[in-house]
């Protein structure tokens, strides 16, 4: 029997030898692109790709390469807004309206012509919807008195708008072809709308680019739109995938994608001594920050101004930028210093033992003992909140303060945070729009406020100061204002603005272009070879 | 007609069937139960967990997120509309995809299935040869060496390994390519079996074929490797125990080559506990496939279960933890009917 079987196992091992050998022999891992696709590794949030719903990192690029907006942004910049499928744009003096003139000669991909009918239907449907990114227009009615005038009405001044105009969440859809695949603008959108399931197959923009295929998980894949009225990417495909960021930096090094966006700074400070690769790292537009409760029905101690300015200057700044890595600065305020009215370093909180002790002392409490809230499941730019928490807690401990931590994961720790109970909370803000309008949640009264325990009244003198920056229309004095509100913070406010985590990009040598904007990340069209 | 299959259609193996039928259905149930209160135990929020910094601040907002996935009701009433829903195979809406969570399951377990599948045959065939060997060569420097490797096997985290091997067969050595099912703008074959192998030869696509071929080599080893050293340790241990009895001795006096005294007489009568064992690599492979699946950016319900758990997404949770029950009851079946196929004394019991 044994001598039957003999020859079968042969067939049977050579057959498993040929199988491996036509497997190695038709290539391996190194199977690059051609120059003419664009692989980007990205650790996906992807959730959608409808433009109207999506307010993800994942989203915001695909949203950018579909989806044309009244208004974008060049390259990294984020302070002037220039006209993309608006030919022009003006701003009452109020900052209330807001009027678009469009270019007559924009076609969606299915050639059909962009009117302002399909601004309107677009911005309606996304406020309609009631989903993650229709805040954006809260309070904002639009109308369009011509095929080729839309303007936008606002209820308050509010000189953000040609800031936030350029997110993809305001991409333009094709009103007819949605509506026909169950989208509507209507009120009750968010019961209504129906269009999301279609939108995840075909994409009806006007960007350089449209969908070929979409997962949340795997990867999404575009191609170049014939119809496009701009220049022509010069990548015809785009294949966006789901990677996490220790096998990012395997693959960036082996040349199977062009462009990883996760990677933390230590992680690319292995790659500084690869010339094959470009390392670009700047600061990145999250504000991280510590706060003290501000509500004694949270905590008797944390709401003393003595024992707050004991943390402002138990905190050692420079370590936890070095800690952050490269591209990391210490932020001096809670506005990124990117954005119109950030603070120059000159202002940067500074570390001083001393003087915390004698803070502490003042505050007439003795031997306090505070919990300390934060994600412990979470990292951002490569750091790990838990290590932060750790750094706190030694700092303070340093000047008599004893700190509890009191992580736990996200889903949980959100909940605490939100409600507003944390004793001290470890949180960060990443920006909706680029403008310093969205940081004046930090007020009192206002969202991030609230959860700080800072309740409206708290001081009238910064509340007036955030009426009148929210409604200034000259960029000059409003710059001013926000500056003067961030030093007031710096000073009155239980927050303690700590570090801008470096933003991480490598690229391959040969790609251009690979800038990162905070509004939409990468602009894959802007890739050049 | 062969004894061990009159013996699997007689009478009490239908009532065997059928008890372990009802279990699926209870144990279905019990699993969506114990998945919900757990879930709901979370001191979490799905809509906090879901909707961005801004959204959560927005009433509306948050009340239309409740409303869309039934959140504004009683727990007891939540519970009761997802068991009538899921008589008529409806599982819910992820709040996480924004899909029919049924159909993520069909886009996701394919995925994974084929991956899991490789790396049990990967195991079986491995771990058993191995185990045979290192029985038969007791004591001996193979032995030694097998013994050592099937411990580093059992031993080494999974994402340990996973990224060694990535490092070293992908980027240093180039044999195999790293992430993801295929290489980047390769389209999979039309949809029939969602496992892209499978799908890529039914279409007549070799390339499609021999991309999705290749990316299953590294994660399916990667995953094999615990089931392996376990399988060797088990199999070795199976076979010691039953290679000098008497009627193994008997055969080798009748002449019969060793390799057949071993094959036909030793691993047969060593079977039922490698069986055992078999079943308990498949709950490995399950639980391994979540690491195994985010560092080879393989779409599959680890990944899934994954980002589910951590978004309080109490559908694909539900949706998640009933497929995973079901392998479990349909595996344990399996191995309750080959102990009988390979012991005609478990199957008279």
């Amino acid at each position: 029997m044994a001598a039957v079987s003999r020859p079968r196992n042969r067939v049977l091992t050579s057959l498993v030898v040929a199988v491996a050998a036509v497997l190695a022999a038709c290539g391996s891992g190194s199977n690059t692109p051609s120059n003419h696709v664009l692989v980007v590794d990205k650790s996906f949030d992807m959730k959608t790709a409808d433009p109207q719903r999506e307010f993800e990192v994942s989203g915001g690029i695909v949203a950018k390469a579909l989806y044309s907006t009244l208004l974008t942004f060049k390259g990294s910049d984020s302070a002037t807004p220039v006209p993309l499928v608006a030919s022009s744009y003006t701003a009452s003096s109020d900052a209330k309206t807001f009027t678009f003139k469009l270019r007559t000669d924009i076609k969606f991909s299915d050639g059909t012509p962009l009117t302002s009918a399909d601004v309107v239907f677009s911005f309606n449907r996304l406020i309609n919807i009631k989903g993650n990114p229709s805040f954006l227009l809260s309070g904002i009615a639009v109308s369009a008195p011509d095929a080729s005038t839309v303007v936008l009405t606002s209820s308050t001044p509010n000189p953000a708008v040609p800031f936030i105009i350029p997110n993809p969440a305001l991409g333009i859809v094709n009103s007819k072809v949605v509506k026909a695949h169950g989208g509507t603008d209507q009120p009750g959108a968010d019961k209504s709308d129906t269009a999301e399931a279609f939108l995840n197959t075909t994409s009806e923009g006007s960007g350089p680019y449209t969908l070929k295929s979409f997962s949340t998980t795997s990867e999404v894949d575009l191609t170049a739109n014939p119809n496009y009225f701009g220049s022509k990417p010069f990548y015809n495909t785009v294949v966006i995938r789901n990677i996490q960021a220790p096998t990012q930096l395997i693959d960036i090094q082996k040349g199977t994608n062009e462009i990883a966006i996760d990677l933390s700074s230590d992680q690319a400070g292995t790659l500084s001594g690869n010339t094959s690769l470009q390392v670009k790292a700047s600061p990145g537009p999250n504000v991280f920050f510590l706060f003290a409760n501000d509500n004694p029905k949270i905590s008797k101690i944390t709401p003393n101004k003595h024992f707050q300015n004991a943390i402002r200057y138990s905190l050692d700044y420079a370590s936890y930028v070095q800690l952050a890595g490269a591209g990391a600065i210490q932020t001096p305020g809670v506005v990124p210093s990117m954005f119109l009215g950030a603070l120059t370093p000159a202002d940067n909180a500074q570390f001083d033992l001393t003087k915390a002790k004698a803070e502490l002392a003042a505050s007439g409490i003795s031997n306090p003992t505070v919990n300390l809230g934060f994600p412990s499941d979470f990292t951002l730019n490569g750091i790990s909140f838990s290590t932060l928490a750790q750094k706190v807690q030694a700092n303070l401990q340093a000047a008599g303060i004893t700190v509890n931590l009191t992580g736990s994961p996200i889903s949980t720790a959100l909940a605490d945070y939100r409600a507003g109970t944390e004793q001290l909370g470890l949180w960060l803000w990443g920006p909706d729009y680029p403008d310093p309008n969205d940081y004046l949640v930090f007020l009192p009264g206002q969202l991030v406020g609230l959860r700080a325990g800072w309740a409206a009244g708290a001081d009238p003198s910064l509340e007036a100061l955030g009426v009148q920056a929210s409604s200034s229309t000259e960029n000059t004095a409003r710059g001013k204002l926000f500056q003067q509100i961030q030093r007031q913070l710096n000073t009155d406010g239980p927050f303690f603005p700590l570090i801008q985590p470096g933003q991480v990009v490598v690229a391959t040598k040969g790609v251009t272009g690979a800038d990162y904007n905070p509004t939409w990340t990468i602009d894959v069209a802007g890739a050049g070879g | 007609m062969p004894g061990w299959q009159l013996g699997l259609l007689s009478r009490p193996f239908v009532r065997f069937l059928g008890r372990r039928l009802a279990a699926l259905v209870l144990l279905g149930i019990g699993i969506t139960f114990v998945a919900f209160v757990l879930t709901e135990l979370v001191p979490g929020d799905p809509a906090a967990a879901n909707l961005g910094q801004r959204a959560i601040a927005d009433p509306a907002a948050v009340q239309a997120f409740r409303e869309h996935y039934g959140l504004d009701k009683p727990l007891p009433v939540q519970y009761a509309v997802y068991l009538e829903h899921l008589v008529t195979g409806d599982l819910g809406q992820s709040e996480q995809s924004h899909r029919p969570v049924r159909s993520d399951l069909s886009e996701f377990v394919p995925a994974t299935a084929e991956l899991a599948v490789t790396s049990i045959l990967i195991a079986f065939v491995l771990g058993i040869s191995l185990g045979i060997l290192s029985a038969v060569r007791r004591n001996r420097l193979t032995d030694q060496v097998l013994r050592v490797i099937s411990l580093g096997g059992i031993s080494m985290p999974t994402f340990w390994l996973a990224l060694v091997a990535l490092y070293v067969f992908f980027f240093k050595l180039g044999w195999v390519p790293g992430s993801g099912r295929l290489d980047p703008g390769v389209l999979p074959a039309p949809h029939v079996t969602g496992l892209y192998t499978i799908d890529a030869l039914l279409a007549g696509q070799f390339d499609v074929f021999v991309s999705a071929a290749q990316h299953l080599i590294l994660p399916a080893g990667v995953l094999a490797a615990y089931n392996v050293g376990l399988l060797t340790r088990f199999t070795r241990s199976a076979v010691l125990e039953v290679i000098n009895n008497d009627y193994v001795q008997a055969a080798r006096a009748k002449g019969l080559p060793e390799r057949t005294v071993v094959l036909r007489h030793v691993l047969r009568a060593a079977l039922p506990p490698i069986i055992t064992v078999g079943g308990l690599a498949f709950a490995n492979v399950m639980t391994g496939t979540v690491l195994v699946e985010s560092i080879f950016g393989w779409p599959g319900i680890g990944q899934y279960a994954f980002h589910s758990a951590t978004t309080l997404d109490l559908p694909a949770i539900m949706g998640v933890s009933l497929f995973v029950a079901v392998v479990y009851i349909v595996v344990n079946f399996l191995v309750d009917i080959l102990y009988g196929v390979v012991d005609p004394r478990i199957r008279v019991a």
